[in-house]
């Protein structure tokens, strides 16, 4: 499938709007957290936590044009292993998250090896089944996840301050998606990012300037599994409980959803898609079938009159102005 | 024992196969992959129903209606919805079809209610008959019956109609198939048309069997995805045989192998099958220009 790319522009410009944008979103974020409560402050968690998967996501469909249809299996890992890591041997939350990330990496890299022959829609199909096998798994392996029982998630504390009550699991995500942020910025303008935008458009071209295609791949679908795996132990310190039954073939689905609708192939499109995700259909929440309908026709409006997702309002503006 | 469950096999993969059929049609004419084919099969498959039980019609007007039904269904998809996207990226397209997919499935929701209903089966009053030794159901042998036919169907429209082959001229170049005269847009709906009939018939065929209800076609759909690319996505045998060999395979590991890793194991062979023929079973590689 090819990809819109994002619009050259000159790499300083670009990096410091960029981080005026990060700045915005990271104060608005705070604001929220700060003078709303409860539900709201859920959402925002919500959206958080999900425009981490976007960024994961990215990565790999956004910059190097891999397909993944799997991304609720990475999600999974990460809700799981974080949730069973506090759980069996009490590691704290801040050191759990990031173990399961670093084992969801190990995985990513592994499904990146089978994956190197496919493209397109064999390739989406491949990492589909890897999604349902990881589902199943987690299913089925009762006596550590606790099988379609669901497990419940320790309290998550920091220095004997519990960090579940109030909004101060929102500072914790938005500490999580600055850095995720600004690392994936970074990642953008640098070498390795530069390879992964060529392997998109042309692997031969980039095979014949040199780039190592295979270990770029493989690059791609381990950073993509980390960020999406840390979301999930995230998630899973949110909701407090998880069950096999809500990491199935739509979550990978409504992830891919996420980064189109927000616009494909940049970081703050992908802030943009999950904000979308969460807030539309909350919106409509009040009425009997009518979320799905609702964001089912806001998806196909999107994409007909924006093709290039919601951040190419921003772009347009921009460029009226100027 | 192994007959009976080779025979459940190719039911239930002769449905995967219809579907993997509906969803390469239009992905070899308009490069979508169509993921809102679930959801169209089942709309349409409510619309039978409603004819058949609430105004009672018989067989002989309500599937016709019904195969009308689902021809326009595709027409209007592929007007309003697909043409508008013709030249933006794919991926664009493929989610405005799970757009569509979503707000099919609420729409149905909504006018039909999430109970789960009766489909009765047109062979509902014959026996299980013996074949060979093997005993075999009618709806089976139905499901197997008019899978077969369908393709031939749509084989022979492909190959021998003016309208098929201007919908291969246009699938393999829109901008020459113009320059020669063809209406590229006309094509297209005719392979939305052929997918979505296809897909009605695949949810006939299933409804008596799992029930009817909004969800029926989910789990399906993605079979037939899978089945699609385990034969290979560029030409319509493959995706047959590979749909085929998708249901009986599944068949025979959950009952010899696992009955609860079925599924898994079904995809764990895919991804295995795939890793040594990267474009299915019976796909040619395209060899790609630089």
């Amino acid at each position: 499938m090819n990809h819109t790319t994002t619009t050259a522009l000159p790499a300083r410009a670009k990096s410091s709007r960029d981080q005026w944008f990060l700045g915005g979103f990271v104060v608005l974020y705070a604001l929220i957290a700060l003078f709303s409560g409860g539900y709201f402050v859920y959402l925002l968690n919500l959206i958080g936590i999900f425009a981490l998967v976007a960024i994961g996501l990215t990565i790999l469909t956004g910059f190097s044009g891999q397909t993944s249809l799997g991304h609720a299996g990475f999600f999974a890992i990460g809700a799981y292993a974080s949730a069973i890591f506090a759980q069996r041997w009490g590691v704290p939350f801040w050191l759990a998250i990031p173990l399961a990330g670093a084992f969801a990496t190990v995985i990513g890299a592994l499904i990146a090896l089978p994956a190197l022959r496919l493209k397109d829609l064999y390739l989406a199909i491949a990492t589909l089944g890897f999604g349902i096998v990881t589902q199943k798994v987690i299913f089925e392996w009762r006596t550590v996840t606790g099988g379609g029982g669901g497990m419940q998630v320790p309290m998550p504390s920091l220095f004997g301050l519990s960090v579940a009550d109030g909004s101060r699991m929102a500072w914790v995500i938005a500490a999580t998606l600055a850095a995720g942020t600004w690392a994936a910025f970074r990642l953008a303008s640098s070498r390795t990012g530069r390879a992964l935008s060529m392997l998109r458009e042309s692997e031969t071209a980039a095979a014949c300037i040199g780039i190592r295609v295979a270990r770029y791949k493989v690059v791609a679908f381990a950073l993509s599994a980390f960020y999406t795996a840390v979301a999930g132990g995230l998630y899973a310190n949110v909701v407090r409980y998880v069950n096999p039954e809500s990491f199935d073939v739509n979550m990978s689905i409504m992830f891919l959803a996420m980064i189109v609708i927000g616009g494909m192939g940049s970081v703050r499109g992908a802030l943009l898609g999950a904000a979308f995700y969460v807030a539309v259909p909350e919106a409509f929440r009040g009425f009997k079938d009518a979320p799905g309908l609702i964001f089912g026709i806001s998806l196909m409006l999107v994409v007909i009159l924006l093709p290039g997702g919601l951040t190419s309002l921003l772009r347009a503006r921009r460029k009226a102005a100027s | 024992m192994t007959a009976e469950l080779i025979i459940g096999g190719l039911a239930s993969g002769s449905l995967y196969a219809l579907i993997g059929i509906a969803v390469v049609l239009v992905l070899q004419a308009t490069d979508v992959p169509n993921f809102a084919q679930g959801e169209m099969a089942m709309f349409s498959t409510f619309v039978a129903y409603t004819m058949l039980n609430t105004y009672s019609l018989s067989w002989w007007i309500a599937l016709p209606a019904a195969i009308a039904f689902a021809a326009l269904q595709g027409i209007v998809v592929q007007q309003l919805i697909i043409r508008p996207l013709l030249g933006s990226p794919t991926i664009n397209a493929v989610i405005a079809t799970l757009g569509l997919n979503m707000a099919l499935h609420s729409v149905a929701g909504m006018i039909w209610g999430n109970l789960t209903n009766v489909f009765t089966s047109p062979v509902a009053d014959l026996p299980v008959f013996r074949l060979f030794g093997v005993n075999v159901s009618p709806d089976s042998a139905l499901t197997i019956l008019v899978s077969v036919a369908m393709i031939i169907v749509f084989t022979l429209i492909l190959r021998h109609t003016r309208a098929g082959i201007a919908l291969r001229a246009a699938s393999q170049d829109q901008a020459v198939a113009k320059l020669m005269g063809i209406s590229v847009s006309r094509s297209f709906a005719l392979a939305w048309a052929m997918g979505s009939v296809a897909g009605l018939v695949a949810g006939i065929l299933v409804a008596p069997i799992l029930f009817l209800d909004v969800n029926l076609m989910a789990p399906l759909l993605i079979k037939g995805f899978a089945g699609a690319v385990l034969g290979g996505l560029s030409s319509l045998p493959g995706v047959f045989v590979g749909g085929l060999l998708l249901g009986v395979v599944e068949n025979l590991l959950g009952a010899y192998v696992s009955g609860t890793f079925n599924e898994a194991l079904s995809f764990i062979l895919i991804i295995v099958v795939l890793i040594v023929a990267p474009a299915g079973i019976f796909g040619r590689v395209k060899s790609t220009k630089v």
